[in-house]
């Protein structure tokens, strides 16, 4: 019953930081409610067992990119001339999502008629970083692998396409 | 349990792409970007949670990576593209290809 409180407290968090991320006119009032999000779903991620992907997306979305997010808004000097002015925004967003809104609703519809709950019984060691970690090194190595490079050629990429033209 | 995940991963997921597709700021564009992610990472984890099997968690760190890549690019775009037009308008970015 706990858990059920604790699921609707967070989701309604998320819902409502996300929707005043997609709807605020200043892209720092989007990053800032944007964090909240993140937090709330890792804090969801928590509730589901998944400690060490909890602690990932602490570290990596909150940590690093939102803060990298945040720099660059800060650093570019954005004012309200810089911005675009939608004058029709919140027209836009309404007719997106009335156009939106029957796509999810026939997904919600599926979700809730079909029978897709197993129920399986939770081990000890569940989504700790052993587990997870075994799980990577035994089954995804490929996949790690390819990361690795792509790692490398956003790393690439992000210099050529930030150094100052000669 | 699963199922109320899964609702609310669907409605984070059409919350980024109203948000993708109607606003015009490149910043909020690439956050309902990152907001599409987390959507499919919750059901994969809630979906991993429920069959007790730690694959689906591996996916949504590789997802993770994924989304820390294109971050470096993305903000490497956002100061290229504000050095050559000082506006974060996604219609005035037209130059793919020519000369400023």
């Amino acid at each position: 019953m706990q858990n059920e409180i604790l699921f609707f407290i967070l989701s309604l968090i998320t819902i409502v930081s996300s929707l005043v991320m997609i709807s605020a006119h200043r892209p720092i009032d989007s990053a800032l409610s944007f964090i909240v999000t993140l937090v709330s779903i890792a804090a969801l991620f928590g509730l589901l067992n998944a400690s060490f992907l909890f602690v990932v997306q602490i570290i990596i979305y909150a940590g690093a990119i939102l803060s990298l997010i945040l720099f660059i808004i800060m650093f570019l000097n954005i004012k309200d001339e810089n911005l675009p002015d939608e004058k029709y925004k919140n027209y836009w967003l309404l007719g997106t999502s009335l156009i939106i809104a029957p796509f999810s609703a026939i997904l919600v519809d599926l979700i809730l008629r079909s029978n897709i709950a197993v129920n399986a019984a939770v081990h000890e060691n569940f989504g700790t970083i052993k587990d997870v970690g075994l799980t990577l090194f035994s089954e995804w190595v490929l996949p790690f692998e390819l990361v690795s490079i792509l790692l490398l050629v956003a790393l690439v990429g992000a210099v050529t396409l930030s150094k100052k033209e000669v | 349990m699963l199922k109320a995940y899964m609702i609310l991963s669907v409605v984070l997921f059409s919350i980024g792409v109203v948000g993708l597709i109607s606003r015009r700021n490149i910043i909020v564009i690439y956050m309902s970007i990152e907001l599409l992610l987390n959507a499919v990472n919750l059901s994969l984890i809630a979906i991993s949670a429920d069959l007790a099997d730690a694959s689906a968690q591996v996916i949504s760190l590789i997802i993770i990576a994924i989304a820390a890549s294109e971050a470096a690019l993305f903000m490497a775009l956002f100061v290229v593209l504000f050095r050559n037009r000082s506006s974060l308008d996604a219609n005035l970015f037209t130059m793919l290809g020519s000369e400023k």
